[in-house]
């Protein structure tokens, strides 16, 4: 049988209301963007996959998570399961910005002793007059929380494709060099069937079964 | 359609979806502000409802330009600023503003300040969090008798009730259901109560996962949360679904008696309740029985005039005629009562050959007219 995938990351959206992760998902997953959205209602799902390196596939279980206050205690306990999370705030909402920290310690605290893996995304840079907050401050919040910080457009679809591939990246480092790792009980990540050994061995396997054929 | 951008909790809405959207807001609060008395033009479309264009038809009444839009979104936040000044001292002021249209984008945080239910939610900080999770605990638990299969398939897979639930409870199926099917769930769910919710919900959960066939589309937790995301619309469809439901045995007892020993369960591995947790609402006749109204409090107004000659003529008839005949005589109604929806005007004989129509169907099925009887 065919394997689709060698590794699942299951990555969870987190920020304000309103800032724009449903949209940054729907862009990412389907290509598709709508001026028109609805807020979303508890917790809502969408995958997609990505080569992240030849004969590689990661397939993304990305979480959608309504950012209004009264889900959180709903929320809260997905947060344990995944190993990635993308720190959504709305570049033309000076509130959603300064609440970053916030969503940042709350997530962090909720997982311990365990990490995630984040990127700091500024979200609807197609609003350029309306702009609230400055690359500079996002760049030195991104430094002090030690993530990358990436300004993306749904809308334009500007940079959309890059962010959730950054965190994918970086994850799959960092699980090369056995800082993460599957485990047991915990969905952060999960290994598809056949990739049992290590990386470059299964590398050379995949290209030696390409020779046979 | 105007895109509207606003900072804060606001979102971005077009005129279209805003009631949906608004009503997400509202849902799961006390509120009682969903009635069409917001609206003032436009005739009722073919649900009963007006000003509405809940099923997609884009027919803007008016195109308020962005400017405008934007004042109005700006004089709305500093009224919600201080909401109980602007209540107490320039009432006059609010009820205009609410009169010209509430922007789109704030729509659902207005309702929420005008009917309480932002007082309401604040003194109950918790608990519909909570409710929504207890909820989601007595709807899986029915499940075990109403769908073995279906059960033991989410159990395996650790798939918490709210991960499929909370849109559905919350919302009362607005955003699940085809819009026909949403209004006769909800003309059932106004006189039956809740139970009709968790009908619903087990009869999508039994259609989805209940058989071992069904299962193979979903092997895994996320394939099956995909499926239950993507109901298939002959299961969502009128007729069969009211079917369904009203087939499903669950009482009102039913729903109790599994409440309170989630309750139970709740309490021992979650620890006491952060508020109570009250029976659940059980329907028209439990509503009237808690505050039991005077004759003049239930009169009809604007009083609808009945011609006795019909009466007569469909006496003895469905007792679904007998109420379009009168609303096909109330003409010239106005529209101060959110319950007595204006039909739009239709000739006589067309309306006899609705109900010809209507005698030679079966009951549950769903015609464009049977809505109005």
């Amino acid at each position: 049988m065919d394997i689709l995938w060698q590794y699942q990351f299951r990555i969870i959206l987190l920020g304000d209301s309103t800032v724009g992760k449903s949209s940054l998902l729907k862009r990412f997953t389907d290509g598709v963007y709508s001026d028109v959205a609805d807020p979303t209602v508890g917790v809502d799902f969408y995958a997609r996959s990505l080569d992240i390196e030849p004969g590689v596939k990661i397939k993304l279980q990305l979480w959608d998570t309504a950012g209004q206050e009264r889900f959180r205690s709903i929320t809260t306990s997905y947060y344990r399961n995944s190993v990635g999370g993308l720190l959504v705030f709305d570049l033309t909402n000076r509130k959603s910005f300064e609440h970053v920290r916030e969503w940042h310690r709350e997530v962090s605290e909720h997982i311990l002793p365990h990490h995630m893996v984040y990127i700091l995304v500024g979200h609807k840079s197609d609003l350029t007059r309306e702009r609230k907050v400055l690359r500079d401050e996002a760049e030195q919040l991104a430094a002090e929380l030690g993530v990358r910080y990436v300004e993306t457009s749904a809308k334009c679809n500007s940079n959309v494709e890059r962010a959730f591939e950054l965190l994918a990246r970086d994850i799959y480092e960092l699980m090369k060099m056995g800082e993460i790792s599957a485990r047991d009980g915990w969905d952060g990540v999960k290994s598809g069937l056949t990739a049992k050994v290590l990386y470059p061995a299964e590398e050379e396997r995949e290209r030696e079964k390409s020779c046979n054929c | 359609m105007a895109k509207i951008h606003i900072q804060g909790n606001g979102y971005k809405s077009g005129d279209e979806k805003s009631l949906r959207s608004t009503m997400e807001s509202l849902v799961g609060e006390e509120s009682d502000s969903l009635g069409s008395d917001l609206e003032l033009n436009g005739v009722a479309d073919k649900y009963g409802f007006i000003g509405g264009s809940q099923q997609g038809t884009v027919d803007t009444a008016e195109n308020i330009p962005p400017e405008v839009l934007r004042q109005r979104e700006v004089k709305w936040l500093e009224m919600l600023n201080s909401w109980d000044k602007w209540m107490s001292k320039k009432h006059k002021k609010v009820k205009l503003r609410c009169q010209k249209g509430i922007p789109p984008s704030l729509r659902g945080r207005a309702w929420l300040y005008l009917s309480g239910g932002k007082v309401k939610r604040e003194q109950n900080q918790g608990k519909f969090q909570e409710a929504i999770q207890l909820d989601g605990e007595i709807l899986f638990s029915l499940l075990k008798r109403v769908s073995p299969v279906a059960h033991r398939h989410l159990k395996k897979h650790k798939i918490d009730p709210v991960l499929y639930m909370t849109e559905w409870f919350m919302c009362a199926f607005s955003r699940t259901l085809p819009w026909a099917s949403v209004l006769r769930v909800w003309d059932i769910f106004f006189c039956e109560g809740v139970k009709v919710i968790f009908r619903v919900g087990l009869v999508l959960l039994k259609c989805m996962l209940g058989s071992q066939e069904k299962l193979k589309a979903c092997p895994g937790q996320y394939e099956t949360m995909e499926r239950l995301r993507a109901i298939e619309s002959c299961y969502m469809q009128e007729g069969f679904l009211i079917k369904e439901i009203l087939e499903l045995q669950l009482s009102e007892r039913d729903v109790e008696k599994e409440h309170l020993a989630q309750l139970q369960s709740w309490k021992e591995s979650h620890g006491e309740l952060h508020c109570k947790s009250p029976p659940r609402m059980h329907g028209a006749r439990a509503i009237m029985a808690a505050e039991p109204p005077s004759r003049q409090d239930l009169q009809q107004k604007p009083t609808i005039v009945i011609d006795p000659a019909q009466i007569n003529n469909s006496e003895k008839k469905e007792k679904d005629k007998s109420k379009a005949e009168k609303k096909r005589n109330k003409k010239d109604s106005t529209l101060d009562t959110p319950e007595d929806q204006p039909v739009p005007d239709q000739s006589q004989p067309m309306h006899r050959e609705t109900f010809t129509l209507q005698a030679s169907n079966q009951s549950l099925s769903s015609t464009e007219q049977d809505t109005y009887l």
